[in-house]
């Protein structure tokens, strides 16, 4: 997670792809994330994203192609060892704010901890009190705003300190404050020496990622033109709004 | 503060948060483990009645004075000779008196000790059964009486009498569930000397074999010969009796089974509800790296700890069942059972794990990429 360590590579993809059915939803994804990098996926809706982001976090395995993650082929894992890979070198985030209901905040990141390994809570406090949810440690998720909630997750992500984490539309259920609450996070992350994979709609949001992958039809592709050219030039939400949509069109 | 137990936080929580689903669960297995649990203790009840009505087995005629208390000795023998041949297995006469032994006043009977053994074959015997008729250096004694003279097999206790003293081995004290418990066995010859009372008995009882209505013939016949006697079959709990109680278990069991797999279905149906409504849960768990079995270990030690408070509660509201049952059913109140108490939690237990099979399953199959897509 040092910087020294940032030319290895975390993720890495040859050619991967995924049906299913008669439906391809991912075709030659050829992929490199470094370790300490923060990159932005996006692509229209149905693109792809969630499916390329399931094979990362190994949810999911590819029809066909390798996938590598800190140095192990996904191939050679079982369920099992793909659930111990997840537990140790990866942290998730999700667009809907997954908690387990009947546990507090603090006891929610706790669960992670022990999953990974043994419950540690002061480095569960100190988790929380890095996305700024000290003062809701007892409240459950119930009693937390949607932002909150997604913070208590942000602070799940991390609490094993993972080599990476992936968050798949961490803001599509956020307002304009909360999201860029989440971000600050992330870049805060980001500079902690954290490998993020962002999946999001928003261009905003994409850039302030160091690099962005765009998907198409379960490709990947140049940045469309009108895409990167608007978000760099303008700042208001409308604009955005447009661009994502030229990009959701076929 | 120390770290916190995941796992007891996690049950903890689940229960006692957890919507209506746990109670109905928890009620499906209250209903079945007190159903079960009156059953079983009413069954177990019955079960020892009846066999303690059995255990007169044994005697099954008795022949006694029409009136007073005694009859001459010769009339026992007048009984054995008008008997057809066979009919007659065992018999005794009895004579009953009080004596004193050095300590206090006690009731005594003398009787052919013999025959004993085929007149009271359930007396549970410590030591040994007298053989003899005639020896009058051993007897026997009840157990309640043994208890109040602080008496053990071979102590000798000594009968007195106007400065006359007689002691006496005890060679065997008697469990028998009866009257007998309270009284001291001595020969025939014996207690008609020491209580004065020579070639009298009290009544006799006698084992016959019941064939084919000849008890009751042979009773006639008897009773016209001689009016001042009263002579009385046993009735015993006959094999009527005995099979409608066998057949009321049958129903109880029948019963006790159809509850069961009520309850399994219940519990079955309400655990597939839990599993579905915490789909996204256990899905959330698989994805941050919980494995199928700490999820199923999980869901089992919450369903495990509910069968647990519901036998619980199931076994106290059995007991106050097998009361109401035993009231008006059998007209007896049911004692307590011990060993129905684990029997009604080895069935909750099983009854929680059969209705758990399918469920579990399915957490096991739960793919957490597809429950927990966006959108
Ligand atoms: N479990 C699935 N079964 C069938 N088709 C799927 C499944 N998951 C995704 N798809 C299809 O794959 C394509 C990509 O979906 P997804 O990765 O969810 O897109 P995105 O996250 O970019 O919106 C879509 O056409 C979608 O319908
Ligand atoms: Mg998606």
């Amino acid at each position: 997670m040092k910087k020294d360590m940032a030319n290895a590579i975390a993720v890495e993809t040859r050619q991967v792809g995924k049906k299913f059915g008669s439906v391809t939803a991912l075709d030659g994804i050829d992929i490199r994330v470094g370790s300490g990098e923060f990159v932005a996926l996006m692509g229209a809706s149905g693109s792809g994203k969630t499916t390329l982001m399931n094979i990362l976090t190994c949810l999911d395995t590819a029809s066909s192609g390798e996938v590598w993650l800190d140095g192990v082929n996904a191939a050679t894992l079982d369920e099992e060892g793909r659930r111990e890979f997840r537990a140790r070198h990866i942290g998730l985030v999700f667009q809907q704010f997954h908690l387990i209901p009947y546990l507090n905040a603090l006891e929610n990141v706790m669960l992670a901890q022990h999953y990974h390994s043994v419950v540690d809570q002061p480095s569960a406090r100190a988790a929380l009190e890095l996305v700024g949810m000290e003062h809701r440690l007892e409240h459950l998720p119930s009693q937390l705003s949607g932002g909150e909630q997604q913070r208590v997750c942000i602070a799940r992500a991390l609490v094993n300190r993972p080599p990476i984490i992936f968050a798949d539309e961490p803001t599509g259920n956020l307002d304009e404050e909360n999201e860029n609450r989440v971000l600050d996070i992330f870049e805060k992350l980001h500079a902690q020496g954290h490998t993020i994979v962002m999946v999001t709609h928003n261009p905003v949001l994409g850039h302030r990622a160091e690099r962005i992958v765009y998907l198409q039809h379960g490709r990947i592709v140049d940045a469309p033109e009108a895409i990167s050219a608007t978000a760099r030039q303008t700042n208001g939400s409308r604009a955005f709004a447009m661009a994502a949509s030229e990009s959701a069109r076929p | 503060m120390a770290a916190p137990d995941m796992r007891r936080v996690m049950l903890l929580r689940a229960i006692s948060l957890r919507n209506q689903r746990v109670l109905v669960v928890f009620l499906a297995l209250m209903v079945g483990a007190a159903i079960v649990n009156a059953l079983a203790s009413v069954y177990f009840d019955i079960n020892i009645k009846m066999s303690s009505e059995l255990r007169t087995f044994g005697a099954n005629f008795y022949v006694g004075p029409a009136k007073g208390h005694t009859l001459p000795e010769k009339d026992f023998e007048a009984v054995l000779a008008a008997a057809p041949a066979g009919l007659i297995e065992a018999g005794s006469p009895y004579l009953y008196g009080s004596a004193r032994s050095e300590l206090e006043r006690i009731a005594l009977v003398g009787a052919q000790f013999s025959q004993l053994g085929r007149l009271a074959p359930y007396w549970q015997v410590e030591g040994d059964r007298v053989g003899v008729d005639f020896d009058d250096r051993n007897a026997m004694i009840g157990r309640t009486l043994a208890a109040r003279l602080e008496l053990k097999v071979d102590d000798t206790l000594t009968l007195v009498k106007d400065g006359e003293k007689r002691s006496l081995r005890i060679k065997g004290i008697i469990d028998a569930g009866d009257a007998s418990d309270s009284l001291l066995f001595v020969s025939l010859p014996l207690a008609q000397t020491w209580l004065d009372m020579p070639h009298t008995v009290s009544h006799a009882f006698f084992s016959l074999n019941n064939r084919a209505g000849e008890v009751d013939a042979f009773a006639e016949k008897l009773q016209a010969a001689h009016p001042d006697w009263s002579v009385r079959p046993i009735r015993k709990v006959s094999a009527n009796e005995g099979e409608v109680l066998l057949k009321i278990q049958g129903l109880m069991g029948l019963i006790s089974i159809v509850i069961l797999l009520l309850s399994t279905l219940c519990v079955n149906t309400s655990l597939m509800a839990i599993v579905s409504e915490r789909k996204k849960e256990f899905a959330l768990q698989k994805a941050i790296g919980a494995s199928n079995r700490s999820i199923v270990r999980q869901v089992l030690l919450e369903t495990l700890s509910i069968a647990f408070l519901a036998t619980c509660a199931g076994c106290l509201l059995g007991f106050l069942l097998a009361q109401v049952l035993g009231q008006t059913v059998f007209s007896s109140s049911i004692g307590l059972r011990w060993a129905v108490i684990p029997i009604t939690f080895a069935l909750s237990v099983t009854v929680a794990l059969a209705a758990g099979v399918v469920p579990l399953r399915r957490i096991m199959y739960i793919q957490a990429a597809a429950v927990l897509k966006g959108e």
